[in-house]
C-alpha cells in the first residue's frame, strides 16, 4: 500500500463515523416538548394566580409535567423502533435526561412539598438543573451553542436571586425559549442538513 | 519506497467494506445490518460475506434477533477487533508518515 490508499483509506474511516456521529442525536424534539410545555405550564400558574387559585398551582404543573413525561415516551418508544444504531452519546444523552428528569421532580415536586424551602427557591433551582442538562448534552454531542444555553440558564438562576420571588416563575418563558427552543431548532436545522450531507 | 513494504496490514480489516464496517462499529456500541447496508453503500450479499469474514476472525460479534414480527441482525465490535482496528489506524498512518512499524 502507497501513501495515496493510506490516505484513501483514511478518509474513508473519517467519513463513516461522520455518518454515524448524529445518527443518535436526536434530542432536539425533547428540547421543543419540554419548551413549550413549560411555557404553557408557566402561563397556566400565573392565570390561576391572578384568579386567586392557589391550590390548583400543584395540579398545574403535575398535568403539564404528565404531559411532557407522557409525550417524551411516546417519541422514545417510537425513535426506539426505528433506530438502526445504539451511538454512545445517545445512551450518555439518555442517562443524563433521567437523572435531570427525577431532580426536576425532587426539587420542584417532593422537597417543596415536604416544605424544606420556600417556594421562591423552585425557580432557581429548576434552572440549575436545565443549565447542567442543556450543558451537558452539549458536551456529549459537542455543540458549543447548546453549552451556551447551559450557561445562559445558570445566569438565570442568578438573575432570579435579585427580582421577587413571586415573578420568578416569569423569567422561565426567556429561558425556556433561549435555553430550550431557539437551540431545539437550530438543532433540527443542524441535523437534517447532516444526514442530507451524509446520504 | 521500501516502507510500503515494510507495513504490514491486517488482510482481514484490508478490504474497503470491511474496513468500513469497522470503522461505524469503533463508533457505536451496536448497529443493524440495514443501517450498515445505507451507509457503506453496499448489497445484503456482500455485506454478508464480509461481515461473516469479520465475525470468523471474531473481530464482531452478530446478534441476530426479532423487533416485534421483524428479524433484525445487530453488529456490534469485539475487543479484539478494537484492538486490530487500533493497530490498522497506526500502520496507515505509518504509511502516511514515512515510518517503519
Amino acid at each position: 500500500m502507497n501513501e495515496i490508499q493510506a490516505k484513501e483509506e483514511i478518509q474513508l474511516i473519517r467519513e463513516m463515523i461522520e455518518k454515524t456521529k448524529m445518527s443518535g442525536a436526536k434530542a432536539w424534539k425533547y428540547f421543543f416538548i419540554w419548551g413549550i410545555i413549560g411555557i404553557l405550564g408557566v402561563f397556566g400558574m400565573y392565570i390561576l394566580v391572578y384568579f386567586e387559585k392557589y391550590n390548583w398551582i400543584w395540579i398545574n404543573w403535575f398535568v403539564f409535567v404528565g404531559l411532557g413525561v407522557f409525550l417524551t415516551q411516546l417519541f422514545r418508544e417510537k425513535e426506539e423502533k426505528r433506530q438502526k444504531t445504539k451511538t454512545y452519546a445517545h445512551i450518555a444523552i439518555s442517562h443524563l435526561s433521567f437523572a435531570c428528569g427525577i431532580a426536576f421532580c425532587l426539587v420542584g415536586f417532593v422537597f417543596p412539598l415536604l416544605e424544606l424551602y420556600p417556594y421562591g427557591v423552585i425557580p432557581v433551582l429548576i434552572s440549575l438543573i436545565a443549565g447542567i442538562l442543556t450543558f451537558g448534552i452539549g458536551g456529549i454531542i459537542e455543540w458549543n451553542l447548546l453549552k451556551w444555553c447551559g450557561v445562559f440558564w445558570w445566569l438565570g438562576a442568578v438573575g432570579m436571586l435579585f427580582i421577587h420571588w413571586h415573578w420568578r416563575g416569569l423569567m422561565f418563558v426567556p429561558l425556556l425559549i433561549i435555553g430550550y427552543i431557539i437551540p431545539g431548532f437550530v438543532f433540527r436545522s443542524e441535523f437534517k442538513k447532516s444526514v442530507k450531507n451524509a446520504s | 519506497m521500501h516502507h510500503e513494504k515494510l507495513v504490514k496490514l491486517d488482510p482481514t480489516i484490508h478490504s474497503r467494506i470491511r474496513l468500513a464496517v469497522l470503522s461505524i462499529l469503533a463508533s457505536v456500541k451496536e448497529a443493524d445490518f440495514t443501517y450498515l447496508k445505507e451507509t457503506i453503500g453496499t448489497t445484503d450479499g456482500n455485506l454478508s460475506t464480509h461481515l461473516s469474514k469479520l465475525e470468523q476472525a471474531k473481530f464482531i460479534k452478530v446478534k441476530k434477533s426479532f423487533k416485534g414480527k421483524k428479524p433484525v441482525t445487530t453488529c456490534s465490535i469485539s475487543q479484539k477487533g478494537k484492538d486490530a482496528f487500533s493497530k490498522y489506524l497506526k500502520a496507515l498512518e505509518d504509511i502516511i508518515h514515512f515510518k517503519r512499524p
